[in-house]
C-alpha cells in the first residue's frame, strides 16, 4: 500500500486512475476465467496408488500435529507415540475388535499369588531391524532406566513408579517385583527399546532419536527420515514376527491446514488424511459425494470437556496462580455447568458429528463407562442455574452477577487457537453465561501450556485421549500428578487434588478382578462429575477420509464402526491393502495443469504491466502528441 | 490546544487553524474593514469550496466518496437492518452452511447465522478498527515528523533512526508480535496496527515540515519571538495538515487490510464479528474445501470494497490538497 502511494506522490506529475484500473480489473477477471476453466480438469484427475519411481507403494497420511519427540521415553502426542506403535512393540497389545489384551513381545503374562511378581514370557522370533534379536533383557533395561532415570520417566513414568525390581533370567523370561499390586500390568503402553542402542545415550531428557536413520526397532515399520514439521518416513519391516505390512512404505506428512490436506486427498497427494482432531462437518458433507473417497467416522477415544481452575498448587501445598476464587466454591462451578446445553453443542457445534458428554470416559470403552444417575445429572438448567448462585451469594445486579466484596463475576477461558470447535463452544458460553449475568472473555492462544502449568486461568477446554485402561488418565487428577515446584510442567491436568479420589484411585490400581475395578473407575467418575471440576461436554467422533483408489482395504478399531488413526496399536498400517495395481498415469497430468495455471497468471501479471506501462507513456508523452 | 501561545498571528500563518465561534457577528458585513479572525474565515471558507469543487472533478474520488458513506450508513444502522441479535449462536434462524435463499440472500454459517446479517455487523468492527488504527498511525506519525523535522541536529538523528528501524522492520510480523503477547482484543489490533504503520507518515510529515520551515515567514516568525511550541503548532501543523489528511485516508485502507488479515490469522478476539474474522471462521468450517462459496466471497470482496473506497478517497485529496500533484501544467 504505502510505497506506490509515495511513488505517485513524488512521481510523474497526475494520475489518472480510471485506465490502468479499467485493465487491471479485466485482466484479473481474464485470469478468473481461464484458472476457472482449468479448475474443473484439476478436480476429477484421480491418481492411482502413489508408487515412486521404483514402484515402491507408498501411503500418505496428511496429519496435523507436529511430532514433539521421536524418543518413547519423552514423547507424548497422539501422533509421535502413534508412530512408536509402529517402531518398537510393546509388552501387549490391544485386539482390534474389541479391545482385550493380546499379546505383543510378550506371548504370556502372570501374576503370582501374592499379586506382586508378574513373569512375562517374551517371544523368540523378534529381530531388531539392525540384525541383533530382541530379548527379555531389552526389555528389563527399558524399564529399569525408566526407573533409575528421571529423564527417561517423563513420558511413561507412571507405569513404573510402583515397581520394585525388573530383572531378565533368560532371553525369554522377564520378571518384574511390585511394591504394591498394580492392575496396570497387563497394558504397560511402554514402547520396548534395543539396549545395545540405547545404552550409549547419555542424556534421557535431551536425546531425541533423530540423529542416525534408519533408527534400529522392531515394530512393522522403521523409521527411515524425519524432518521437522515436514515428514515422518517408515519403510515396512519385512522381517515383522505378525507379518510384514502390504505397503511398502508409510509416511506422514504435516499439513498445519486442514483445508490443505483435504484439497491433497482430492488431488490424490495423500491417500489419508487424519484430521484434527476431526474433518470438519462441511468437510466431511463434501468428500462424501466424491469418487474414490471414503469417509470413515467412528466414535472417539477422546473427551472434550470444560475444566474449572480449583486453585493451582504443588505437592507441599503452595498455592500458585491466579485462578477466581469464585470457582473455588463448588455451587458456582456447578452453575457454570448447570447452563451449558451439551445438545445444542454437539447439534450446533459437532453437528452430530460427536456423543452428548455424560462421564469421564467415552461409551466406546463400554467396561468402564459411567452415567450419572437422574437425580446426579447436571442437565441443562439455567434457572437452577441462577439459584444456586444466589445462594452462594451472587445476586444479580442489574444484568451482572455481584460478588459479596462488590466485583462483578467475570471469568476467563483458556482456549486452543489451533481447535475451531474451542472458539465455536467459546461463543456459545459466552451467551450462556452472559445470560446468567457472568462475563467471559475467550483467551485463544496457541500454545496455552504456559498459563495452564501456571494456573494463571479460570477455565479452560480440555480433552484426552482415553486408552482401553483407563489408569492413565485417571491418574492426572490425583495429588502426586501436581507439579513439585510452582508453575512447572507435571502430570497433573488440572490441578485437581483430592483425598477422596486419591484412596480410590489406590484401590482400583490394586484390584485384579475387572469387575470390580471397573465399579470403583464408576465411582472416581462419579466424584468427579458431582466435584465441577470437569464438564465433559461429549465425545467428538473421529471423522476421517480416505482414498479407495490408493488403499483397497484398511482395518478400523473397533472393527465395526472404529476409527483408523490413533489407535491403540498398529492394526490401521500394518494391515491396510494397497488397492490394485493399475497402470501408472499419474503425476505429470497434476503439475500440466498446475503449470498450465501459473503460465496463464503470468502472462496476465505482464500484460496488465505491459498495458499500464503503455497507458503512462501516453500519458506522458501526451504533451507532445497533441 | 497550545500552551505558550502568545497573541496569535494569522496574518502570518497561510492556514490559521484559531475557529473560535465568538468573531461569528462581524463576518457578514461586506463594506466595513472585516475582523482578521472573519477574514481568516471567510477564506476558509472559499478554501473548502475550492476543495469540493477540485474533488467534484475526480470521479474517481466521488465513486469511494459514495461507497463509503453507504457502507458507514450501513454500519450505523446495523441493529435496524440486520437485526440486535443476528450475532447470536444460541438461538438461530436457519441451519448450518445454507445456500443462499430468498430467507438468507447470503446464505448461513456454520451456526446457521445470516451471512449477510454478519456482513453488516462486520462492517461495525472493521471500520472501526480501521479508522482508530489510522488515527493511532497518524498521530504518532505527525509527531515524530513535526518534532524531527523541528529540531535538527542529533535530537532529530536519534528519532529518524527509530522511525528508520521500524520502517524496516515487516509491519505484519511486528503486529503479529504484538497481537500475540497481548490480550487477544479489538484495542490490541488497533494498538498493533497503530504502532506499527506510523513510520511512512513520520517520514512524510517531516519532510514537509522541512520544506514549510525553510519559508521566510517561519524567519520572521522566530525573530519575533515565536517558540518551539508556537512554530510547530501555529505554523507548521497547519500547513502539514493536508498532507496528514491525505495521509490518513490512505492509512485506512491498510489498516483495514491489516485487521482482516490479523483476524484471518487468529488474531482478533474470536468473539467479535469482523470480516477477517469471518473469513477466519470459514476457514476453520472448512469451507474452501467444501466449496461454500457463499461464507467466504462476501467478507473477501467487502474488505476489498472499503479498502479499494478509502483508497479511491485519498488519491483524490491527495491530487487536491498536495500542490505538486494538484497543477496540471
Amino acid at each position: 500500500m504505502d510505497t506506490p502511494a509515495q511513488q505517485d506522490r513524488h512521481g510523474r506529475g497526475r494520475t489518472h486512475h480510471r485506465r490502468p484500473l479499467r485493465l487491471l480489473l479485466a485482466a484479473g477477471a481474464a485470469a478468473f476465467t481461464l484458472t476457472a476453466g482449468l479448475a474443473t480438469p484439476l478436480n476429477p484427475a484421480p491418481e492411482r496408488a502413489k508408487a515412486a519411481d521404483d514402484g515402491k507403494k507408498v501411503l500418505t497420511v496428511a496429519v496435523a500435529q507436529s511430532v514433539d519427540s521421536l524418543s518413547p521415553f519423552l514423547a507424548q502426542r497422539l501422533l509421535s507415540t502413534s508412530i512408536h506403535r509402529l517402531m518398537y512393540e510393546y509388552l501387549t497389545n490391544y485386539d482390534p475388535k474389541d479391545n482385550h489384551t493380546i499379546p505383543g513381545f510378550a506371548t504370556e503374562w502372570e501374576p503370582s499369588a501374592d499379586k506382586l511378581t508378574w513373569t512375562y514370557t517374551i517371544r523368540s522370533d523378534s529381530t531388531w531391524s539392525d540384525g541383533e534379536k530382541a530379548t527379555a533383557a531389552d526389555a528389563a533395561f527399558t524399564f529399569n532406566k525408566m526407573m533409575t532415570d528421571e529423564g527417561a520417566a517423563t513420558a511413561n513414568g507412571s507405569f513404573v513408579g510402583n515397581f520394585k525390581k525388573v530383572t531378565a533370567p533368560s532371553p525369554t523370561k522377564l520378571v518384574i517385583e511390585l511394591k504394591k499390586p498394580q492392575a496396570t500390568m497387563a497394558a504397560l503402553d511402554v514402547p520396548i527399546v534395543p539396549e545395545h542402542i540405547w545404552k550409549d545415550v547419555d542424556d534421557y531428557a535431551k536425546f531425541n532419536n533423530d540423529e542416525t536413520f534408519p533408527v534400529v526397532g522392531n515394530g512393522p515399520f522403521v523409521l527411515t527420515d524425519y524432518k521437522v514439521d515436514q515428514y515422518v518416513r517408515l519403510k515396512a519391516n519385512k522381517t515383522f514376527w505378525r507379518g510384514a505390512p502390504k505397503f511398502d512404505e508409510l509416511v506422514f506428512k504435516t499439513y498445519k491446514d486442514q483445508d490443505a490436506a483435504v484439497a491433497a486427498l482430492r488431488k490424490g497427494e495423500v491417500s489419508f488424511v487424519a484430521g484434527a482432531p476431526a474433518l470438519t462437518p462441511a468437510q466431511a458433507a463434501s468428500l462424501k459425494g466424491e469418487k474414490n473417497i471414503k469417509v470413515n467416522e467412528g466414535p472417539g477415544r477422546r473427551f472434550f470437556a470444560l475444566a474449572t481452575n480449583p486453585g493451582a498448587q504443588t505437592k507441599d501445598g503452595e498455592k500458585f496462580g491466579d485462578g477466581n476464587k469464585a470457582l473455588l466454591d463448588q455451587r458456582v462451578r456447578q452453575a457454570l455447568f448447570l447452563s451449558v446445553d451439551r445438545k445444542t453443542i454437539i447439534d450446533k457445534v459437532f453437528q452430530g458429528h460427536a456423543v452428548e458428554g455424560e462421564g469421564y470416559i467415552p461409551p466406546r470403552f463400554s467396561t468402564y463407562f459411567w452415567k450419572p444417575s437422574d437425580s446426579q445429572k447436571l442437565a441443562y438448567d439455567p434457572e437452577k442455574a441462577a439459584e444456586l448462585l444466589d445462594e452462594a451469594g451472587y445476586k444479580l445486579k442489574g444484568d451482572q452477577r455481584v460478588g459479596k466484596d462488590g466485583k462483578p463475576l467475570n471469568l476467563r477461558i483458556l482456549c486452543h487457537a489451533t481447535d475451531p470447535n474451542d472458539k465455536a463452544v467459546g461463543k456459545y458460553l459466552k451467551e450462556w453465561w452472559g445470560e446468567l449475568g457472568i462475563g467471559l472473555t475467550v483467551n485463544c492462544l496457541d500454545d496455552v501450556s504456559v498459563p495452564w502449568y501456571a494456573g494463571e486461568y479460570d477455565l479452560a477446554f480440555d480433552g484426552w485421549s482415553v486408552n482401553p485402561d483407563p489408569d492413565f488418565v485417571l491418574g492426572i487428577h490425583t495429588c502426586a500428578a501436581l507439579p513439585a515446584k510452582a508453575k512447572e510442567s507435571a502430570a497433573t491436568d488440572n490441578f485437581i487434588c483430592d483425598k477422596t479420589y486419591d484412596e480410590l484411585y489406590q484401590k482400583q490400581l490394586a484390584e485384579y478382578d475387572p469387575a470390580k475395578r471397573a465399579d470403583i473407575v464408576k465411582q472416581m467418575q462419579s466424584w468427579l462429575y458431582d466435584s465441577g471440576y470437569m464438564n465433559i461436554l461429549g465425545y467428538p467422533n473421529a471423522v476421517e477420509a480416505y482414498r479407495t483408489d490408493q488403499i483397497k482395504s484398511i482395518q478400523t478399531m473397533p472393527t465395526a464402526a472404529g476409527n483408523i488413526y490413533g489407535q491403540d496399536g498398529y492394526w490401521s498400517w500394518w494391515s491396510a491393502v494397497p488397492a490394485g495395481d493399475t497402470s501408472e498415469a499419474s503425476a505429470g497430468g497434476d503439475s500440466g495443469s498446475t503449470g498450465a495455471v501459473i503460465g496463464i497468471v503470468v502472462a496476465v501479471v505482464v500484460l496488465a504491466a505491459g498495458g499500464i506501462l503503455i497507458a503512462m507513456r501516453r500519458r506522458t508523452t501526451a504533451d507532445d502528441r497533441e | 490546544m497550545t500552551t505558550e501561545s502568545t497573541a496569535a498571528e494569522p496574518a502570518a500563518s497561510s492556514e490559521p487553524t484559531d475557529v473560535d465561534s465568538t468573531a461569528a457577528e462581524n463576518s457578514a458585513s461586506t463594506g466595513t474593514p472585516k475582523s482578521p479572525r472573519a477574514l481568516a474565515r471567510a477564506r476558509k471558507r472559499q478554501s473548502l469550496a475550492r476543495f469540493w469543487r477540485a474533488y467534484r472533478s475526480h470521479r474517481s474520488g466521488l465513486w469511494g466518496l459514495a461507497a463509503l458513506v453507504l457502507i458507514a450508513l450501513i454500519a450505523l444502522a446495523a441493529p435496524l437492518l440486520a437485526g440486535a441479535d443476528a450475532q447470536s449462536v444460541t438461538d438461530t434462524p436457519g441451519g448450518p452452511l445454507e445456500l443462499p435463499s430468498g430467507e438468507f440472500p447470503l446464505g448461513t454459517d456454520q451456526f446457521g447465522r445470516s451471512v449477510l446479517a454478519l456482513l453488516v455487523w462486520g462492517a461495525r468492527v472493521s471500520l472501526t478498527v480501521g479508522l482508530l488504527a489510522a488515527v493511532l498511525c497518524v498521530a504518532i506519525g505527525t509527531v515524530v515528523g513535526i518534532v524531527a523535522g523541528h529540531f535538527r541536529g542529533w535530537y532529530s538523528t536519534v528519532l529518524m533512526r527509530v522511525t528508520d528501524w521500524f520502517l524496516v522492520m515487516p509491519t505484519l510480523v511486528l503486529a503479529i508480535a504484538l497481537a500475540t503477547v497481548m490480550d487477544r482484543s479489538i484495542w490490541t489490533v488497533i494498538l498493533a496496527i497503530g504502532v506499527t504503520t506510523w513510520p511512512t507518515t513520520a517520514r512524510l510529515v517531516r519532510a514537509q515540515t522541512l520544506a514549510v520551515e525553510s519559508r521566510p515567514y517561519i524567519e520572521r516568525s522566530r525573530a519575533l519571538g515565536g517558540g518551539h511550541g508556537h512554530i510547530m503548532l501555529r505554523h507548521v501543523l497547519p500547513n502539514v495538515m493536508p498532507l496528514v489528511l491525505a495521509q490518513t485516508t490512505l492509512v485506512i485502507s491498510s489498516a483495514i487490510l491489516t485487521e482482516a488479515t490479523l483476524a484471518f490469522l487468529g488474531l482478533g478476539d474470536p468473539t467479535i464479528t469482523s470480516w477477517g474474522g469471518m473469513l477466519q471462521d470459514a476457514r476453520e468450517a472448512g469451507a474452501v474445501s467444501a466449496g461454500d462459496w457463499w461464507y467466504l466471497a462476501p467478507p473477501g470482496i467487502a474488505v476489498a470494497v472499503v479498502a479499494l473506497a478509502f483508497t479511491l478517497c485519498g488519491r483524490a485529496i491527495e491530487s487536491v490538497l498536495n500542490p505538486r500533484l494538484g497543477v496540471s501544467r
